[in-house]
């Protein structure tokens, strides 16, 4: 009985591996990646999850010195993100704050190169879906359907004739949305460097600099690996003014960072916590608090927070 | 590559081509240290189910050891093919796959009882036996971490998908705030 329904999950994964990649798929996910890093823009887009949704303006202008993007919050606090090519910087109004990320640590970071778009038919199937009309674009459908139920799985809708990503919902094993980004508004191109400065003048503001920098963990690891997931980058920063080593895992589309901070004698309550297709998962090793967060199903999140381990350096 | 290793293993190939394929299999294990693409397929695949299946990871070098133990014993289901009979030259192959095959088996049957003696019966687990999934225990659910925005815009620059969609997974970290405000 536990061999019958062992070789069915085979018989059933090994279907899917063996199903070809519809071509014309991946050439809409490398035209939608050309489209992100080529266009500049602005719209308004809502970000759902559950039964909460938000509205943000987002605006991108690129030029040959690079791009910048500013998002800003249209419902509740008012706050804004400006990131350019090397660095994220949050504003919080309220707080006179701002957060500062500097991007270095990532740089040469292989996000998602067109050359790599191949790769992601390892974990996903990837197939066009309908055509549908989006904030007054034609758009087609990309779906990307997991292999496993360790992702979720993507559909995107692109403009037909540019490229850009009009909406995208996240979808779980059983075909559930988890949530949705998607535009209301956009129009492309005559964006002014002016549109992507921050609003405020933050010269007084308070700096929190996260000094995010290349590092080894020594002695931190994984004792099992999550299938498809490959340790991308291993960094230190600065989280709340405390040290914090940062581990990302990626699987070409989905990451989960693990977060590694010193207790220094509190405890912290083990257990999962949700928002959306995020999953933060907290728990205590060796006198330390490890945090996993990831765009990753609950399990995903998990098993990664359960297999992590210290063994003293020799 | 990865296409023929499924199709062994739901029993596609016709016995020429297993037979090769097999082969392959053989000569990756043999020079055990640099694994070919058709044993890390193979592997990776079993390990994906085994994952999907809620079986647990076999201890390092449990595969080496009935592999030992296995070439110790008489062998009754292969014996030594003659040379100049050609069809019998996937008698060989096809048992290494058995034998493979057993050892598969015998690690769901070594693991089955110890599952369900320190497995909760729970209706969570009566409803893993319907949909696979991991091995991992229910978890407790707490509030998201009051640093959770912090987290979030430290992750965030990290997600591929930021080559696709921009910054608007940014927004996440907006949301996140929101969420603390209200608490």
């Amino acid at each position: 009985m536990v061999a019958a329904r062992a070789l069915a999950v085979v018989v059933a994964l090994s279907a899917g591996c063996a199903r070809a990649q519809s071509p014309e798929a991946l050439d809409w996910l490398r035209k939608i990646h050309d489209a992100t890093q080529r266009l500049s823009y602005s719209g308004t887009f809502v970000y759902q999850n559950g039964g909460r949704s938000e509205t943000s303006k987002i605006t991108r202008y690129v030029d040959s010195g690079g791009d910048i993007e500013k998002l800003e919050v249209m419902d509740g606090v008012p706050r804004e993100i400006v990131r350019t090519r090397d660095t994220v910087r949050c504003y919080l109004p309220e707080s006179k704050v701002v957060k500062v990320d500097r991007r270095s640590a990532e740089r040469g970071f292989p996000a998602l190169l067109p050359e790599r778009v191949t790769a992601l038919a390892h974990h996903y199937d990837i197939s066009l879906g309908e055509t549908r009309r989006i904030a007054g674009f034609d758009c087609r459908a990309v779906v990307l359907t997991p292999k496993d139920n360790l992702r979720y799985g993507y559909r995107l809708y692109a403009d037909s004739a540019s490229g850009m990503l009009l909406k995208a919902i996240t979808f779980d094993s059983a075909g559930q949305e988890v949530e949705q980004f998607m535009f209301t508004q956009l129009s492309l191109g005559n964006i002014s460097r002016d549109r992507v400065r921050p609003r405020y003048a933050a010269g007084s503001w308070r700096i929190e600099d996260a000094a995010a920098a290349p590092a080894h963990l020594a002695g931190w690891s994984l004792n099992r690996e999550l299938p498809g997931f490959r340790k991308v980058t291993e960094l230190k920063r600065r989280l709340e003014s405390k040290p914090v080593g940062q581990v990302v895992y990626s699987d070409g589309l989905a990451a989960v960072s693990v977060f590694i901070e010193p207790l220094e004698g509190r405890s912290v309550p083990t257990g999962l916590a949700s928002m959306g297709a995020i999953h933060i998962y907290t728990r205590e090793v060796a006198d330390h608090r490890i945090t996993v967060v990831g765009e990753a199903p609950a399990v995903s999140v998990q098993r990664i927070a359960d297999a992590v381990e210290y063994r003293r350096p020799q | 590559m990865k296409e023929k290793i499924s199709a062994l293993m739901d029993g596609e190939l016709d016995g020429k081509a297993a037979a090769a394929l097999i082969d392959e299999l053989q000569r990756d294990m043999r020079l055990r240290e640099h694994d070919g693409e058709a044993l890390d397929a193979w592997r990776t695949y079993h390990l994906v189910s085994d994952a999907m299946r809620d079986a647990r990871p076999l201890s390092a070098g449990f595969r080496d050891r009935v592999l030992e133990r296995l070439a110790a014993e008489p062998t009754v289901l292969a014996p030594k093919r003659p040379a100049f009979e050609p069809r019998k030259r996937f008698a060989m192959p096809a048992a290494a796959a058995a034998s493979l095959a057993a050892v598969g088996l015998v690690g769901w049957l070594a693991l089955g009882p110890q599952h369900q003696a320190t497995a909760p019966q729970s209706p969570a687990v009566a409803q893993a036996v319907v949909q696979p999934i991991l091995d991992t225990k229910k978890p407790v659910l707490v509030p998201l971490p009051t640093a959770t925005p912090d987290y979030l815009l430290a992750h965030q620059g990290f997600s591929p998908r930021i080559s696709l969609q921009g910054m608007a997974p940014y927004a996440r970290t907006v949301s996140a705030q929101a969420n603390e405000g209200r608490k």
